[in-house]
């Protein structure tokens, strides 16, 4: 029987991945969940779950190491990938921001110097208005950089808004909506065609089923 | 000599022991086999002009290349590319030649940028056959037969699937809608990344298409016939039906080879749209996390180096397949060459004329298509 490598996110989409996928029917026993495991297997033996960190997702579904993964859609635009992404789930709905200090004017005609842990995602969107930005790429707590005067703006991912707004920023734009993808191998997808035709239907059929619960 | 010069740049790398005479013994039984439909070898130049390759491969594809310029100031590019060259030799080192012209290279090509993580490679070696002036089923299914042939030589072809596609169908969808090269371009996306919901979502807004949501699902799964009857039946512009006439036809006589459990129909293979203009196919084998190899007909390529004429070819990966072969136990016995007189084959229906290529090629005889009286 074919076994199915899944890749799953570490982190805030952890929760709500397990969520999703033991609501199509899969399940996990209680000791492995809690377990500091890095891989477990699901009661039938049909799924095997790989947590990592949610930007080494598509590195290990591109190598076709995992079949396929649950990633954000923030992360798949920051990191170039040759992936099938066959279904948006609705978890982890997010926003990609620009964000400034609430009383900041941005002098976009000069050069905007920008924090982020996006640099891929902020040079798209300023190259494609013709701004010129310095970035700076951080690795985490990037509020802090437009208040220590690091940085004019930053940008980076929002849920709430509630950590942007304790910390005294608003925020300027939304670049765009961001949530859980379903990302594929392109080669598992032709070779392991059966299967992940069962998991991927069976995957739509569960979100339909929540949307219509709600 | 420590330090800056023990270090290999990223992306390049040495071979040596198994696995060197595995890859050399891969390459050897492959070109034995294209000799075996009688395809001559070419060596091509290493280093050329760059807007032969920007051409040739397209501007995207092209920009991966190492570029540098010639003492006259001119942009030269190492090869990302073999075809290009081959069709530029086509059209003039061959030009006088009888068609069709049948060639097969085994070389390196290289790119600085790798296109995605898997693809890390900065050289990688190619083998590949071009079968150029003809433009039937018959050069279809040729091609095909001997990229059936060498998945058996290598032992893959029990754990693969190539999967087929004619481009045809998706430029028809696009003509019927009438889309601007930008919405071609998103559409192209969806259906490339198999994003069911958002091609529904696309294809909703041009209320021409009817079953935008079987049309979505239908580009989301591959497989085998069934995927061509459930296309006629969504897709009726006349463009596509042609496309989907000819992969018909392709089927049947891969079906009457008894080859069908190596295929799959995808109608979501929409890669290089631009370069392809009938039939594509990738190859993909277990074992190896990217596809190992790439083809499809390209008739528009040569008309760019002033001679107009189709063309159909494939490329393997000796990498790839090299990566496959050492991880198995058991090492092939591969080579067993071809000899004696060039079998003519001919036939009236594809069936017959590749059974009977395909038993010969067990034999290891000799053959050539005779595709100018083959059906077409």
């Amino acid at each position: 029987m074919t076994q199915l490598t899944i890749a799953v996110a570490k982190g805030r989409l952890q929760a709500e991945t397990l969520d999703l996928l033991t609501g199509m029917g899969l399940v996990f026993s209680s000791e492995a969940l809690s377990s500091r495991q890095l891989a477990i297997e699901d009661g039938s033996g049909s799924y095997r779950l790989i947590f990592v960190k949610p930007a080494d997702v598509p590195v290990y579904v591109e190598y076709g190491i995992a079949d396929c993964g649950i990633v954000g859609r923030d992360v798949l635009l920051e990191s170039s990938t040759d992936l099938l992404q066959p279904l948006s789930l609705n978890i982890g709905a997010c926003r990609i921001v620009v964000a400034a200090k609430i009383d900041a004017q941005l002098n976009r005609l000069g050069m905007l110097r920008v924090a982020t842990k996006y640099p891929r995602i902020a040079a798209r969107h300023f190259g494609a208005r013709g701004v010129a930005v310095d970035l700076i790429e951080l690795s985490g707590s990037v509020e802090l950089a437009p208040i220590l005067g690091l940085a004019d703006c930053i940008v980076d991912v929002v849920a709430t808004g509630k950590t942007l707004e304790e910390n005294g920023l608003r925020i300027v734009e939304v670049i765009t909506d961001s949530a859980a993808r379903l990302v594929v191998n392109r080669a598992s997808y032709q070779l392991e065609a059966e299967a992940l035709g069962q998991f991927i239907k069976s995957l739509e059929d569960t979100l339909r089923r929540r949307a219509s619960d709600d | 000599m420590s330090g800056p010069l023990s270090k290999i740049p990223t992306g390049m790398r040495y071979y040596s022991g198994p696995e060197a005479r595995l890859r050399r013994s891969i390459e050897d039984s492959l070109v034995s086999i294209f000799a075996g439909w009688s395809y001559e070898e070419i060596t091509t130049p290493t280093i050329d002009y760059y807007a032969l390759f920007e051409h040739g491969m397209g501007r995207s594809l092209a920009h991966h290349a190492f570029r540098f310029t010639d003492t006259d100031g001119s942009m030269l590019a190492l090869r990302p590319d073999v075809t290009s060259l081959v069709a530029r030799a086509a059209a003039t080192l061959f030009a006088e030649v009888k068609r069709p012209l049948r060639l097969c290279y085994v070389a390196p090509v290289f790119r600085q940028q790798p296109q995605s993580h898997a693809e890390w490679r900065r050289e990688s070696t190619q083998i590949g056959g071009e079968l150029i002036g003809a433009n039937s089923s018959a050069a279809d299914m040729e091609v095909l037969a001997i990229v059936c042939e060498v998945l058996e030589r290598l032992d893959l072809d029990r754990h693969c699937s190539i999967t087929l596609n004619d481009v045809e169908v998706f430029n028809g969808i696009a003509e019927q809608l009438n889309l601007r090269p930008q919405a071609r371009n998103e559409m192209r996306e969806l259906v490339d990344t198999r994003n069911a919901a958002d091609l529904e979502r696309f294809l909703a807004r041009y209320s021409s298409l009817e079953d935008s949501h079987s049309f979505a699902q239908l580009i989301q799964l591959s497989g085998k016939r069934n995927i061509l009857s459930d296309a006629r039946r969504l897709i009726a512009n006349p463009r596509s039906q042609l496309a989907l006439d000819r992969l018909e036809s392709l089927w049947s006589a891969i079906e009457s080879l008894q080859l069908a459990d190596r295929f799959d129909i995808d109608l979501g293979d929409v890669s290089r749209l631009d370069y392809y203009t009938g039939l594509t196919f990738k190859i993909y084998v277990k074992g190896a996390g990217a596809r190992v190899g790439s083809g499809g007909r390209y008739d528009g390529l040569t008309a760019s180096f002033g001679r107009a004429e189709p063309a159909v070819g494939f490329v393997l990966e000796l990498d790839a397949l090299t990566d496959v072969l050492l991880d198995r136990a058991s090492e092939p016995t591969l080579v067993a060459s071809s000899s004696g007189e060039t079998a003519q084959l001919r036939a009236s229906n594809l069936s017959d004329l590749f059974r009977d290529a395909r038993e010969k090629r067990t034999k290891a005889e000799r053959i050539m298509i005779n595709l100018s009286e083959a059906v077409q």
